[in-house]
């Protein structure tokens, strides 16, 4: 099927939003026949994705040999890989990657080929649905499935998990110091604790342009994340400017590692780096040090895994993800990257009995009613992408 | 033209086609990328080969960014932070230069291998252990403590950057200096002591006008990598307070979906550095007629 014919089907059969180059892709957004377009799901706007050739065959062996995997630094915990191949015959070897766009582009100009992806998100999917990059799931391989939570069996981006299995799950919030900053302070003052200049010098916030406008946004009663609206951006880039003036950030993704060491005490960061944060503690400095504050109105979201469609070891490929959506497995990995499978076994009272987190981090740790409840990042054309970057770029360039 | 002129010109054009090739052509593809557009799926570059086509619109965008918008500070920091750097480069890197070359006798090598030896090691894992030592509870840190000295120098302070390029570059100062110095006719010096010169009035007169070639040669050095360096700033600060140029370019091209515009500074930038390199080529032409003469 060639893209276009594909991108009609779609429009045709789904309930989908398909965005095209000069159409704002938010939630409730508009829609659009255009051949060029990206095919994104929203929460208001759920996508069955067409199916673009077959699932592999129920019932066959794996192929053994070596299974290529391409995955973000340091995420998946190595012990899991060996104990995977030691029970499936394979071997693992991995490709790093480091950006989305970049991974995408190697995919498709062959520079890559893997056999499983891990951690891409949502609004990468659209660009690997686009280019045909990936290949549907035989579920019959993947029994843990149910072992998700409710929201992500079949999630909003990919209804029927066709060619996604949700892996890990995480939400936007306030990480600090609980030795240094008292939990009722932050409590009181919400979001408007990263505007505080009590806390300048001390302060951090997650270097990605998305989550830290959305938090402006959040913070002036704003709750449309994917606005393409140039007055309320604007209005965002002096709520930021304010926070640079008062606060003297620092931007990078540091933060699971500087607030343990003491080098900071307050950031606006990803639940899943506070929960990393305990293995970077200073030897006989207590967890309970750690504290994270959920707001109300903030970004959740959730990476995935996906076989591609040039895939040699598809078998294997799907093994592998049975494999780590497995309960147990999922926790021992937790152990290492640090954030939260997307499973409801694996939740608040599960990690804190295995002293895998404080309860003082409790907060950190996403469930379905907080997952389905949060705000989704999803594609913004480029007009408004441009927008968006102005924005950041006016905070960043101090 | 005569016969050994023409031997080494045919030599030479192998090379210098080489080096024009692999400049112009990256250069040229730079400026495809600048004036070209952005796949509105992928959000990858599109160079536009076709030069009558170029677009200029993104062009336009950044320098009126650059001329009365967020970008304008970032440029003047930049300079700023390069020009401090050197000035301090200098301070430190000509005194060492001056003595290797006139003074340090046999010891000669030895000190130059201990000026380059630490220089060895990758420039990422020596910014990474500055970083270590200058964090809050890190030895220098403490260090300085003890004399009454609180800073907190991870904290997006300026200082840190420019010290942090000073380190990682003033090698590549002291190295081409030393060279330089090396080579000076220092009868000259002495000649000018004869003539009643005082050691200031000889160095300001005799020995910085014949180093004159060396200093440019440094500057320009240590100019063009700290202009575009990034990395010094990702790592030792990572404040908007300090963001340079090179953090600019690096946003654009890796994280934004307007890869253009970082081609776009890349381009303005290298004018920058064009105008400087032309000086430093005009100065040393000038100084070798001298010496001709």
């Amino acid at each position: 099927m060639e893209r276009r014919d594909f991108l009609k089907t779609l429009f045709a059969t789904t309930g989908g939003i398909i965005i095209g180059p000069s159409i704002l892709a938010a939630c409730g957004g508009t829609t659009t026949t255009t051949s060029t377009g990206l095919i994104i799901g929203t929460p208001d706007l759920p996508v069955t994705l067409p199916l673009v050739g077959e699932p592999i065959a129920d019932g066959l062996a794996n192929e053994g040999g070596t299974i290529e995997i391409l995955n973000w630094a340091d995420y998946t915990n190595p012990e899991v890989i060996a104990d995977f191949e030691k029970a499936f015959g394979v071997t693992v070897k991995q490709s790093i990657y480091d950006n989305e766009d970049a991974a995408i582009a190697k995919l498709r100009n062959g520079t890559l080929k893997p056999d499983l992806i891990i951690g891409m998100t949502d609004t990468a999917l659209a660009r690997l649905m686009a280019a045909e990059l990936i290949q549907p799931l035989n579920h019959s391989y993947i029994p843990n499935k149910s072992n998700l939570i409710t929201g992500l069996q079949s999630p909003y981006y990919d209804l029927g998990a066709q060619y996604t299995m949700a892996q890990f799950i995480y939400g936007n919030g306030i990480g600090y110091r609980r030795d240094r900053i008292d939990p009722s302070e932050i409590a009181s003052q919400g979001n408007d604790a990263m505007w505080n200049s009590a806390y300048s010098g001390k302060l951090g916030v997650t270097d990605s342009a998305r989550d830290i406008i959305s938090l402006a946004l959040f913070q002036a009663g704003i709750t449309d994340v994917n606005t393409g609206d140039a007055d309320i951006l604007a209005a965002a880039q002096e709520n930021l400017i304010r926070l640079r003036t008062n606060t003297s950030p620092k931007v990078d993704v540091l933060s699971y590692q500087e607030i343990p060491a003491g080098n900071r005490d307050i950031a606006y960061i990803w639940s899943g780096d506070i929960l990393l944060a305990p293995f970077y503690l200073p030897e006989g400095t207590s967890a309970d040090v750690l504290g994270f504050w959920y707001p109300e109105e903030t970004i959740t979201a959730n990476d995935f895994l996906c076989i591609p469609k040039a895939s040699a070891k598809p078998v294997a490929a799907h093994q592998f993800i049975n494999y780590l959506l497995d309960n147990d497995v999922a926790a021992k990995n937790q152990s290492y990257v640090g954030y939260q499978p997307a499973l409801t076994n694996v939740n608040a009272e599960a990690l804190i009995n295995a002293g895998a987190i404080p309860e003082t981090l409790v907060d950190a740790v996403i469930d379905d009613a907080k997952y389905q409840a949060g705000k989704r990042i999803v594609s913004l054309t480029p007009e408004v992408d441009a927008l968006w970057n102005d924005v950041w770029t006016t905070f960043t360039a101090g | 033209m005569n016969k050994a002129a023409r031997l080494w010109a045919a030599l030479a054009a192998p090379g210098a086609f080489w080096l024009l090739f692999f400049f112009a052509v990256p250069f040229y593809a730079v400026a495809c990328v600048a004036f070209g557009t952005v796949d509105p799926i992928f959000r990858d570059a599109i160079p536009q080969w076709n030069p009558l086509n170029w677009s200029f619109g993104e062009f336009n965008a950044v320098f009126s960014s650059v001329t009365s918008g967020p970008l304008r500070g970032v440029f003047v920091r930049t300079i700023v932070y390069v020009v401090s750097a050197m000035i301090i480069s200098f301070a430190i890197g000509f005194p060492v230069a001056y003595y290797l070359a006139r003074h340090a006798g046999k010891r000669r090598m030895l000190l130059l291998l201990l000026i380059i030896a630490p220089f060895w090691v990758n420039y990422l894992m020596r910014m990474l252990a500055w970083v270590n030592l200058l964090s809050p509870s890190g030895l220098f840190s403490r260090f300085v403590g003890m004399f009454g000295v609180q800073y907190n120098w991870l904290d997006g302070s300026p200082i840190t950057v420019i010290l942090g390029l000073v380190y990682g570059y003033i090698p590549f100062l002291i190295l081409p200096l030393y060279a330089t110095l090396e080579r000076l006719d220092w009868r000259l010096v002495e000649a000018a002591r004869d003539l009643g010169a005082t050691s200031r009035q000889a160095f300001r007169v005799v020995t910085v006008p014949m180093a004159k070639a060396g200093v440019a040669a440094a500057a320009i050095l240590i100019a063009l990598p700290m202009f575009g360096d990034y990395y010094t700033n990702d790592l030792l600060s990572r404040s908007p307070k300090t963001e340079m140029l090179g953090n600019q370019i690096d946003y654009y091209i890796n994280s934004s979906s307007q890869p253009q515009r970082g081609a776009i500074l890349v381009i303005m930038l290298s004018t920058l550095l064009l105008v400087a390199l032309s000086w430093y080529l005009r100065s040393t032409s000038r100084v070798g007629k001298e010496r001709v003469r």
